[in-house]
């Protein structure tokens, strides 16, 4: 019985890719090896830790327990797509302000978790931001400052929406 | 890094039943793949064969069926059943044991016919289905037939399903009068474990109904424990009694998780409580009705 490799045709990180691919590869790995995309990691391949966590589909899913035959038609965005050039993502720069990482290596999954929380709830209470980042290991930071770097970006959106509301005399 | 295998997509339900008759024992269904995929990468599990059935469309439904039930489709992923309507107010204690399993990551991808299909004894979403009577749907040579949840499972890892056969949705009846219960998980932490204990108790059309997991080879339902309480009033003495005599239908073994004794207490624990969650929504019931 010959494993044939199969055509996929996807949306990575907003571009269009066509690839071929064997079935028993991982859609991490074939994110990492073949597409150069090394910001999702291989913390425990077995859907506990979460340093794999990409976006498939608008929603965070662990790219160790997807295969790569599965992303066909799916749109994917990684790490990697949340940056435009120097431009970092709000949670990317909040992460710094707030250095809510040390070693690093959880740290693309986790704000990946928490771009997912932010595009479902776009001012989340601490509670859900702990919730929405609890399929995610941190060895280092102990989560604090982890929660307070989304809980920041969670404020700055309360208070653009107050803005918005034009709701006199509210003060942050 | 998995073994090599063959990757077929069909888009019917009969293909897929082809499929699985023509390779037997060779292929595997592959539905989430959140527990699939790592029995693959330790080779415990070794298909030629996987047959993904995500490409059948009718299997990705979610409805309320002729006013008899809930059905919930194999591809229906578990983050998307609370979301449904009124399924986390007419079922609380379902959508509370989904709450349990895994992640967001996980949720996003495994289903509950997943769960119910791999047949371990801890499946979170087993015992609160136990408990309201759900069906499982299966289409096979001879069409669609459907057996309960608790005729399903047989073993650890076993359930009766044929070459070829395919759950195609789990059936979960709907209770014209509110259900009063509680889903209880016991584990290591809060989040992201496998239970060490997980039980639902819960009154079903005025009779109370127990079920409990990893305490026996399957997921099963405190049989003696509900004789026990059917027709009583939920007293103190017999709430006390009723933890006792759960003792009587589980078989709790010791393993990497806890010991038999531990699960044994941790068994009387989760029914007394659930039975006083009971007894006081009672009570919140009457001073609503009466309000």
């Amino acid at each position: 019985m010959s494993k044939v490799k199969h055509r996929i045709n996807f949306t990575l990180n907003y571009e269009e890719a066509e690839h071929y691919i064997e079935p028993n590869v991982t859609l991490l790995t074939m994110l990492r090896e073949d597409f150069d995309l090394t910001g999702a990691k291989e913390g425990c391949g077995a859907g506990e830790c979460g340093a794999c966590t990409i976006l498939f589909n608008n929603k965070a899913v662990n790219a160790c327990l997807v295969l790569a035959v599965e992303a066909d038609r799916a749109e994917i965005i990684t790490i990697e797509g949340l940056s435009n050039g120097q431009e970092l993502d709000e949670l990317q720069e909040s992460f710094i302000d707030n250095a809510a990482l040390q070693c690093g290596y959880c740290t693309p999954g986790m704000i990946i978790s928490a771009k997912a929380l932010l595009n479902r709830n776009s001012s989340p209470t601490e509670n859900e931001i702990k919730e929405a980042i609890s399929g995610n290991l941190c060895r280092c930071t102990g989560y604090k400052k982890i929660v307070e770097a989304i809980s920041s970006v969670a404020k700055k959106h309360r208070g653009n929406s107050v803005e918005g509301a034009e709701k006199g005399g509210e003060e942050e | 890094m998995m073994k090599e295998f063959d990757y077929l997509k069909p888009s019917t339900l009969n293909g897929a039943h082809n499929l699985l008759v023509k390779h037997k024992r060779e292929a595997y269904i592959f539905n989430g793949g959140t527990d699939l995929i790592v029995r693959m990468r330790e080779e415990i599990t070794n298909p030629n064969v996987v047959i993904d059935i995500k490409g059948i469309e009718n299997l990705h439904e979610i409805s309320y069926k002729n006013k008899e039930c809930l059905s919930v489709g194999a591809c229906v992923k578990l983050s998307e059943i609370p979301k449904y309507k009124d399924v986390t107010e007419k079922y609380a204690i379902l959508t509370e044991a989904i709450h349990n399993i895994g992640s967001i990551q996980l949720r996003n991808r495994a289903t509950m016919t997943g769960n119910i299909c791999n047949a371990s004894p801890l499946a979170d979403s087993a015992t609160p289905l136990l408990v309201l009577d759900a069906k499982i749907v299966i289409y096979g040579k001879e069409g669609l037939k459907r057996v309960l949840v608790k005729d399903f499972i047989t073993g650890v890892r076993k359930t009766i399903l044929e070459t070829g056969e395919i759950v195609t949705a789990i059936e979960i009846p709907i209770y014209e009068k509110p259900i009063i219960g509680l889903f209880q998980k016991m584990s290591r932490r809060k989040m992201v474990d496998l239970s060490t204990v997980c039980g639902t108790v819960a009154r079903i059309n005025g009779e109370i109904r127990v079920a409990l997991g990893a305490v026996s080879p399957t997921p099963v339902r405190g049989v003696k424990t509900e004789a026990f309480l059917r027709g009583k009033v939920l007293t103190d003495e017999v709430i006390r009694e009723a933890g006792e005599i759960i003792v009587t239908d589980i078989s709790p073994i010791s393993d990497i998780r806890a010991s038999k004794e531990y699960r044994l207490d941790m068994a009387k624990l989760i029914v007394k409580r659930g039975l006083v969650h009971i007894r006081e929504g009672q009570l919140n019931w009457g001073e609503q009705s009466e309000a």
